[in-house]
């Protein structure tokens, strides 16, 4: 027994022979091993032996037929009787058992590797994908934009004013007609959003007739865009906006929003 | 071990644990000289249970056969190290088999994919780790006898130290318990432990 042993080492062997000390209780236990205190070898070693009933008490399990023969092959060429005196063979067999035990590992390290690079090649292509969905949106905007600048900034463009009606007076509309093209576009600003069933409907009125110009929604700020492919070449009466059922219709049925 | 048992006031006539560790400590020291037919009675007499330990230990078949595969490779090339003295064959085999089960367990969880290690390759069910265990263990032998007296907070502290090499902060983090709390349950679950075995 070391000169520095006490209850507290005595404490603190079960848990060291669990391998569960940590910290400064392991420090401090080492440290007193170190001494070479014999009564905690002593006890050590008495609960290194409960500690490996306890190994023992766990349920059996038979081993397979590969790892049987692995070992038995080990075995055989291990064999004084079959090596004569060389320990070649079972140093080829124990090389081999390390090979194989290498492999298995490394197969199962491999496959695992695999699998983790196999979601994360799996994570990008999604990421791609999303990426080229964005790109596609942000190129037809651009394109949508180009088209509404060329037919605002054309010469021989012309611009109408809508004005708010009835339950929207602060709302306001720009139609920029660009009769040598035949292509309109039109802005309208602080519209009220509508429900899912609603949409509002864009119309030029042409000897007395309505002309489906579009659909278009609100955003959350009250903007919505409109471009006519089609526009009239030639005067109109007017513009205007109703609200129409979603989907829009042939001929306006619904409350009329902006007129211009 | 033979010391210890001696230590418990068993010593005398050998006991038939003792005879057949005498056995046993004659075939590791056969190996020790390269005696293949010997490497084949130990893994004959011990592989299912040192199976049985890496099973529990790791969760999952192929991976326990691996670690089995590597443990009778170092009983093979190691076996002139065992010391009678300090434990029997069987302790000293399922000591290193849980060493290198504990390095795997180590390692899986520096990986952090501790979770999905299991494979159960050729039909042999892997019970799940728990207390279920330890309670057929009951039934079988005098150490599941000794478990029995345990409270269930002692022994799921020693089973996590002992099956899954947690130390004593880690429990306490894993319970969220109090570091002193599961210092006291692992000391006065390993104290009944050896109570109950030195009775038994």
């Amino acid at each position: 027994m070391s000169a520095d042993h006490s209850t507290r080492h005595e404490e603190l062997l079960p848990a060291y022979a669990l391998g569960a000390v940590d910290g400064e209780d392991l420090r401090e236990m080492e440290s007193h091993l170190a001494t070479g205190c014999a009564e905690c070898r002593r006890q050590l070693d008495l609960w290194q032996g409960d500690l490996e009933e306890l190994a023992a008490s766990v349920e059996p399990v038979i081993p397979s037929e590969t790892a049987r023969r692995r070992v038995q092959r080990l075995a055989g060429a291990a064999s004084p009787a079959r090596s004569r005196g060389s320990r070649w063979p079972a140093i080829l067999a124990a090389a081999s058992l390390l090979v194989a035990v290498w492999s298995g590992w490394r197969q199962a390290r491999l496959g695992e590797e695999m699998e983790r690079l196999g979601a994360e090649r799996d994570r990008l292509a999604r990421q791609v994908s999303g990426l080229d969905q964005q790109l596609g949106l942000a190129r037809a905007e651009a394109d949508r934009m180009a088209e509404s600048l060329a037919i605002i900034t054309s010469p021989g463009s012309r611009a109408i004013v809508l004005a708010g009606l009835g339950p929207s007076p602060n709302a306001k509309g720009h139609t920029f007609v660009n009769p040598e093209r035949g292509k309109a576009v039109f802005y309208a600003f602080d519209l009220p959003a509508l429900t899912p069933d609603k949409t509002y409907q864009l119309w030029w009125i042409e000897g007395g007739k309505p002309v489906s110009a579009g659909v278009f929604k609100v955003d959350e700020r009250g903007t919505g865009s409109v471009q006519v492919e089609r526009a009239p070449r030639g005067a109109t009466d007017a513009w205007a906006v109703t609200v129409e059922p979603a989907g829009g219709v042939p001929q306006p049925t619904g409350e009329m929003v902006l007129k211009g | 071990m033979l010391d210890s048992w001696a230590a418990r006031g068993l010593s005398g006539f050998p006991s038939m644990d003792q005879r057949t560790s005498l056995n046993e400590t004659d075939l590791l020291r056969r190996i020790a000289t390269g005696d293949g037919d010997a490497l084949s009675r130990v893994f004959e007499l011990h592989s299912p249970v040192v199976l049985g330990l890496l099973v529990r230990m790791l969760g999952g078949r192929a991976e326990a056969e691996e670690v089995l595969q590597e443990v009778f490779l170092q009983v093979w090339m190691q076996a002139d190290r065992y010391e009678e003295s300090r434990s029997s064959p069987r302790g000293w085999i399922l000591m290193l088999a849980r060493s290198r089960a504990l390095d795997r367990l180590r390692r899986r969880m520096s990986q952090q994919r501790r979770e999905d290690e299991v494979a159960a390759e050729e039909g042999v069910a892997v019970r799940p780790v728990g207390t279920a265990r330890l309670e057929a263990a009951e039934q079988r032998n005098r150490v599941g006898t000794a478990l029995g007296v345990l409270s269930p907070e002692q022994r799921h502290c020693i089973e996590l130290a002992f099956f899954e090499g947690l130390t004593h902060t880690q429990i306490a983090e894993r319970l969220k318990a109090p570091l002193g709390t599961v210092k006291s349950r692992i000391l006065l679950g390993m104290n009944k432990l050896r109570q109950a075995l030195s009775t038994s």
